[in-house]
């Protein structure tokens, strides 16, 4: 049992989850976060705070093609514990449908 | 021959399928993930598990675990699961409870459970409130602590569970967190390893009614600087650096902190001996601020159980069913 972080993350990255995460387990890359579903402990708590709904719990249709994203990302890209600003243009990608096409899978810059 | 005993357990395998339902973000899901790693490690097969629980939010355990488990009343889970073990001493039997139900309400079982040193594995889910009736305070909660029942703020002394535990007999006395998930499962698998009672006092983080209690002792990143992981037979050393070592005074049976850097020698640094019961006192009473926390195993010493105490073999065999009908 994990949570996934979906395509509707992508340039939004407001990283609202990563403060109330109690075990440190997203992952982020260049314009999207990760959950590793190895170190998830499935609480929940992140699902609600983030404004883009982008969250999900494993048990929804169709979340495996997500999970199997995060299970790849988060063993790729780094660890991230505390919250920081999104993008500058963050409020421009709000919302917005179908991003997996601009996904980056490049890790976040240190 | 049973499925389970040809196909490697995986933590999934130790799932139910009921609907978990602690608050987001409660210490009792990262609880619940290392105990169904921790089973599938030890590889017996659900049906040789029973999880039995009192009352309390920690106490909803046993629905989430596909072994055998029981739902019991408040404070008597220790009861309930002495009788389990010994109707069927083949069984892994774990006792789940949160501070209400081990140290109040359920505080002469526990007591008796381990001083008896029936074979069972306790955890106490320590988050020093009582959260399923929204937050009074608990007889682990610090004073000071201001709740619908102490709204002018606690007075009283709280229990310290480890010394408790050791007061009462226990040959086997640990400590975890919640959170610190490469950490706990050593814990537990040394308590099950454990023949005995063996207790293990969990500190873990109610979201919405304690929030934070314990500080960093449950935080990753800060963790280190605030706890010490004790390692039979390793010198006390802790902090991100490991520049922080503990070392005993004789005269006042107390430890003591130190600057690494600042010692005359290394070898003046404290050794970890669990099997010394005087050690374990100490280390017990050991609180932040001041001291590190100690995690890990404070005090494990072999001795016979209940049933190897009472001569009886451990075998379902002597406590055989047609020999209780003969006797009646």
């Amino acid at each position: 049992m994990t949570y996934a972080v979906t395509e509707a993350c992508i340039n939004c990255k407001f990283t609202d989850c990563v403060e109330v995460c109690p075990v440190d387990c997203f992952y982020e890359g260049e314009n999207m976060l990760v959950i590793h579903p190895d170190e998830c402990i499935d609480c929940g708590v992140c699902e609600p705070e983030c404004p883009e709904e982008a969250i999900i719990a494993d048990t929804e249709p169709g979340a495996e093609k997500w999970v199997a994203l995060n299970q790849k990302y988060s063993e790729i890209w780094p660890n991230i514990t505390e919250r920081k600003d999104p993008p500058a243009d963050a409020q421009d990608w709000s919302g917005k449908r179908d991003k997996m096409d601009y996904i980056s899978p490049a890790p976040a810059s240190a | 021959m049973n499925i389970m005993d040809v196909k490697q357990l995986s933590a999934n395998d130790f799932g139910s399928d009921q609907e978990v339902r602690w608050c987001p973000g409660c210490g009792d899901y990262a609880i619940l993930k290392v105990v169904k790693t921790v089973l599938a490690d030890i590889g017996r097969s659900p049906d040789e598990v029973v999880f039995v629980a009192g009352i309390g939010c920690a106490a909803r355990f046993p629905y989430y675990l596909s072994t055998y488990g029981f739902h019991t009343i408040h404070g008597r889970a220790a009861a309930v699961a002495t009788g389990v073990k010994l109707a069927n001493p083949d069984l892994d039997v774990w006792v789940v409870g949160g501070d209400g139900d081990f140290m109040s309400i359920g505080g002469n079982h526990t007591l008796h459970a381990l001083r008896r040193n029936v074979d069972l594995n306790l955890l106490l889910f320590n988050n020093a409130i009582y959260g399923l009736t929204k937050g009074q305070y608990s007889p682990t909660s610090p004073v000071g602590t201001r709740s619908p029942s102490t709204p002018g703020g606690s007075v009283e002394q709280p229990v310290n569970a480890a010394s408790f535990a050791l007061g009462a007999g226990a040959k086997f006395v640990a400590r975890g967190a919640d959170t610190l998930q490469t950490h706990l499962p050593g814990v537990l698998k040394r308590a099950h390893d454990y023949r005995g009672a063996s207790f293990v006092e969990i500190l873990q983080n109610c979201i919405v009614y304690h929030d934070g209690a314990f500080g960093a002792i449950n935080d990753r990143s800060e963790s280190q600087n605030v706890t010490v992981r004790l390692e039979h037979g390793q010198p006390m050393l802790f902090g991100k650096e490991n520049d922080k070592a503990l070392v005993f005074n004789e005269q006042k049976g107390t430890f003591e902190v130190a600057e690494l850097s600042q010692l005359d020698s290394e070898t003046n640094v404290a050794v970890h001996d669990e099997t010394n019961i005087d050690r374990a006192f100490a280390l017990a009473q050991m609180e932040q601020p001041g001291h590190p926390v100690p995690l890990g195993v404070l005090y494990a010493e072999p001795c016979p159980d209940f049933v190897e105490a009472r001569g009886f073999t451990g075998t379902r065999s002597a406590w055989d069913r047609d020999a209780l009908k003969a006797l009646l």
